[in-house]
């Protein structure tokens, strides 16, 4: 200890200089937007690359189930690929609106209130913002940001992702929200009182916004609570209802919870889904 | 020991405003301007303790970027001159660097041999500048563009603080 105390009062010039420098520095990388996006991007590419290789051993252990999965998705396919041929008719050059590119996540995290995955594959790819992204069971998310091969994901486990979605039995449309809470379960709100909504029903894309195409699988109505009958049943029993206490529920809607599909848990193979119509589509809607 | 702090303070001042107001907007083919403040650093007394004049040239650093609106860049490229200030006037002077005793510049300048005050200067110079453009450009991808501007700029900067030196000794005389 004597001996550190002296080396540091013997070098206190250097000292005082490296601390000096480390304060500029530190001054240079927050105050010049410049400088801190290159920091950024240069500890992005490096924890990008141990994900990635480190992704490649997880693998094995998941093959089993991909395998399945695959297989499962291929029949399904098949069956889709039966009813096109039947109708060949449709020219498949104007039809087609939507391009599919796969990729795989290779990291994922699901413990904060905005959730982001990291998949692999980037700008040199094609992919650019905003494009959504599936996997073989339901949707998965929206990319938010790409660098040169990597991209990241807005999981729909975020509570700034809002996705349009719809009630395949009756149509109704609503937006689909996370409450930050559970990671199966989302919340579908904007749906008007007089609908007739029951456990039970599948919810699908709406395919408003050319994000996802229109029905793509989300998850499968878990649970309606009206406001009114809500708040009969509070008179009438207060522990039953107990976890939605607090939410805040506004009028006239109806507040749906939705069991997802995919499991956000264990996501490897993912589908990147590419909008052909998306610029034409939003000079349209301006 | 008062005047020389006054004397620093009034060349803080004077080279602050010097470099903000007139020298960052010279632009010399296209956009080389002349770091005339570094004569601030060149001729800083050498009796006054080194942590006193590195925490000086750090807050002389910060004025300077306020002026050129880039927070941090200069105060980095100043403080590694002034830390490596020290090491130079050992090497250069050698018998000459006496640090308790009482040398202003005038003292090195008449003593000391023409090439030995070229090498004082371009070191610190280039020092200053290569830390300043490397910092600037932030990566090795322009590596040759950094040591193109930084020898074209030190020639620029040199011409400039030679004769601001010789100035500054016949007005001190």
């Amino acid at each position: 200890m004597q001996q550190i105390i002296d080396f540091i009062i013997r070098k206190k010039d250097v000292v005082v200089y490296l601390i000096l420098l480390l304060f500029s520095l530190l001054l240079i990388i927050n105050s010049n937007y410049f400088h801190k996006s290159k920091i950024l991007l240069f500890s992005n590419s490096i924890t990008n690359y141990t994900f990635d290789k480190f992704s490649f051993f997880n693998e094995y252990f998941e093959l089993k189930k991909i395998n399945s999965s695959l297989i499962d998705e291929n029949l399904f396919l098949k069956s889709r690929l039966e009813k096109v041929s039947n109708n060949n008719n449709i020219d498949s050059l104007k039809n087609v609106i939507f391009k599919y590119k796969n990729a795989k996540v290779i990291s994922n995290n699901l413990s904060s209130f905005k959730n982001h995955l990291i998949i692999n594959k980037g700008a040199d790819d094609g992919l650019k913002n905003e494009m959504g992204i599936i996997n073989s069971t339901g949707i998965v998310g929206i990319i938010n940001r790409t660098s040169k091969n990597y991209s990241s994901v807005m999981s729909i486990l975020n509570i700034e992702t809002k996705i349009n979605a719809k009630v395949k039995r009756t149509s109704h449309f609503g937006t689909l929200e996370w409450d930050g809470l559970s990671n199966s379960y989302l919340l579908l709100n904007d749906i008007p009182e007089t609908a007739d909504i029951k456990v039970g029903d599948s919810i699908i894309t709406g395919g408003m916004s050319l994000i996802f195409p229109e029905g793509i699988n989300v998850g499968v109505v878990s649970e309606v609570i009206n406001k009114k009958k809500h708040n009969d049943s509070l008179s009438r029993l207060n522990t039953n209802n107990s976890k939605y206490l607090d939410t805040e529920f506004r009028e006239n809607y109806l507040n749906i919870e939705v069991k997802l599909h995919t499991n956000m848990n264990n996501l490897n193979n993912v589908y990147v889904i590419e909008s052909l119509n998306r610029e034409e589509f939003k000079n349209i809607s301006k | 020991m008062a005047s020389v702090y006054f004397l620093v303070l009034k060349r803080f001042i004077i080279f602050i405003l010097l470099q903000g107001l007139i020298f960052n907007n010279f632009d010399f083919f296209g956009s080389f301007d002349p770091y005339i403040a570094l004569v601030f650093i060149l001729t800083f007394p050498i009796k006054i303790n080194k942590i006193t004049f590195l925490i000086a040239s750090f807050c002389f650093g910060i004025c300077l970027d306020l002026f050129s609106n880039s927070l941090g860049l200069n105060t980095a490229a100043c403080l590694t001159a002034a830390f490596s200030r020290s090491y130079i006037l050992s090497f250069v002077f050698g018998s000459f660097f006496d640090p308790l005793g009482l040398k202003l510049i005038k003292n090195y300048i008449s003593d000391s041999s023409f090439s030995q005050k070229f090498l004082y200067l371009v070191s610190i110079i280039l020092i200053h500048h290569f830390v300043l453009f490397s910092l600037e450009a932030f990566s090795f991808e322009f590596f040759s563009l950094i040591i193109y501007k930084t020898f074209l700029t030190s020639l620029l900067t040199l011409t400039f603080c030679t004769t601001t030196i010789y100035i500054m000794i016949k007005n001190e005389k």
